[in-house]
């Protein structure tokens, strides 16, 4: 048994084997049935997401074009908009009428493609920190464990979709916000280059830094979603006015002539990564391989500079937003997003502007790597989902574990993908980066990886598995 | 009260903020990271006569 994907999906609805009205009553069932225990929403819309599943129905059985999503069922990050209700942006402080809860862009393209909101999914506050057990918002747990962390901060799309709450969604990523949930919950995640996917809409962290984008079973339902997400809105002076292409007509299965560079970033790693990491890595690259990639070593330049400029980033424009509110309303924030944004005024304004100047030197070196090849895989993360006990004693140190925020520093795609379980029987992910703009080529290896491996449609609930004796 | 916590501390008070007691200790190792983030971005030479955009974009 294994999970459905949004293209199986849609392979059902178009041949009749299937109703979104039944995919819809599937998603409420392990609502139902889960969410208390794994925290995925913060709002669910039910009725309206009825409404739209027999909307969508009516459109199939008379045979009318049908829109890309047509009867998908997708969950919404609760710092994005909708009409179905306020934002909280998982927060005590954050005002419910920012927005004038009108539909962001990229909301009003998954409606209009055919998708059926089903919610608004847990984060964490502002999409920065961790888990505040005395605040009155759910604590996200991981399907594979529920001792265990979803990471963050996109934590209930992430374990929405791999309980099958629904079948896709959106997250956002400043730092590592979308990757990290997919890794830490064995789903697929893509933040597209910067400005690809336009951002109005989203509460913002750090303008320069923050992307919304897709999380699903597999890097073509990824695609799939892009097709519908990407391209530019005047709403988002970030977006970028870049032709958009047909994502997934480039999922060829064939790596043919692909030259991918792989850093493992073994001295990045912690003491207590996980033992199996790199024996998942070798296999991994092997698949890449076998599908006509040729794999060689590469050093990715500035490693810790780059990383260090995502922190700089984030927290002096997160800082810029709060500071009102922080000064006022100091506990009425979570203590990790306190903690954190709090020092930020260690930063002063040449920091701010050091980290931009170190952010073009980065792009700039990238850049010369990538004429060398076509795509960088490394680990998402050097560990498994952390484990909730312990995790605020912990702090916000454990995130050096995470490999993601580099390339919100220079604004790359890049996309996790599962490629096993690790020594704690839970996921562990590969990350494949490509040229600006060149979701295509990554979404081409994640989609030929995923052509030869099944990780991405392992069952994560506990409940499933021991029901086909996995 | 090390070097450190007393560079906090003027820190916080002139940016207004007022943290709990219980917030302390978090902060002080949060300012020490930033204050590694600092140097690490300040160590790069290679920046010194960049200009960068006021809008970031990816391809610059």
């Amino acid at each position: 048994m294994t999970a459905r994907t949004i293209s199986a999906a849609l392979a059902a609805l178009r041949s009749g084997e299937v109703t979104a009205t039944e995919l819809l009553d599937e998603a409420i069932a392990v609502a139902d049935t889960h969410d208390e225990q794994l925290g995925i929403y913060l709002a669910r819309f039910d009725e309206p997401a009825r409404k739209a599943a027999a909307a969508a129905d009516e459109v199939y059985a008379a045979g009318d074009p049908a829109g890309p999503l047509l009867g998908i069922t997708l969950g919404i990050k609760d710092i994005i908009t909708s009409v179905e209700g306020p934002t909280t942006a998982q927060s005590l402080v954050h005002d419910p009428s920012w927005g004038d809860q009108l539909d962001a862009p990229v909301v009003s393209r998954l409606r209009t493609a055919g998708g059926v909101i089903t919610g608004k999914t847990t984060t964490m506050e502002f999409a920065t920190g961790l888990p505040d057990p005395s605040k009155p918002f759910p604590i996200p747990r991981n399907p594979w464990n529920p001792d265990h962390w979803t990471g963050g901060s996109s934590s209930g799309t992430g374990n929405g979709v791999a309980a099958g709450a629904f079948l896709g969604g959106l997250g956002t990523d400043t730092g590592g916000s979308i990757r990290g949930p997919a890794a830490f919950c064995g789903i697929s995640g893509l933040k597209a280059t910067f400005g690809r996917v336009p951002k109005s809409g989203c509460v913002p962290l750090g303008y320069s830094l923050d992307n919304i984008g897709p999380m699903a079973r597999s890097a073509r339902d990824c695609a799939i979603m892009l097709n519908v997400l990407a391209g530019h809105d005047a709403s988002d002076p970030c977006a970028a006015d870049e032709p958009v292409p047909d994502y997934e007509a480039a999922l060829t299965g064939d790596l043919t002539g692909l030259r991918i560079g792989v850093d493992p970033l073994a001295e990045h790693r912690r003491a207590d990564q996980d033992p199996l990491l790199g024996e998942l890595l070798d296999a991994a690259l092997a698949v890449l391989a076998e599908r006509g990639a040729t794999v060689v070593p590469v050093q990715l330049p500035y490693y810790r500079e780059l990383t260090a400029a995502t922190g700089v980033t984030s927290r002096s424009e997160a800082f810029a937003y709060h500071a009102p509110d922080l000064k006022s309303r100091w506990s009425d924030y979570f203590a990790a997003t306190r903690q954190g944004m709090g020092a930020a005024p260690a930063y002063s304004g040449a920091d701010y502007v050091q980290a931009q100047r170190v952010r073009r030197v980065g792009q700039r070196e990238v850049a010369s790597l990538f004429e060398t090849v076509d795509l960088i895989v490394t680990p998402t993360a050097s560990v498994a989902a952390f484990a909730i006990d312990g995790l605020a004693a912990a702090g916000m140190e454990r995130f050096r574990a995470m490999h993601t925020s580099y390339w919100n520093a220079v604004g790359n795609p890049a996309l996790s993908i599962p490629i096993g379980l690790g020594a704690q029987q839970l996921p562990l992910s590969l990350q494949v980066i490509g040229r600006p703009f060149d979701e295509e080529t990554v979404l081409r290896a994640g989609d030929a990886y995923q052509q030869a491996t099944d990780w991405h449609l392992a069952q994560a609930l506990t409940t499933d598995r021991a029901a086909v004796g996995v | 009260m090390s070097n450190e916590s007393e560079q906090l501390a003027l820190v916080l008070a002139m940016a207004g903020v007022e943290p709990i007691e219980t917030d302390l200790g978090p902060l002080a190792t949060a300012y020490s990271i930033a204050r590694e983030n600092s140097a690490l971005v300040a160590s790069v030479t290679a920046a010194r006569y960049e200009e960068p955009a006021l809008i970031f974009s990816a391809r610059p």
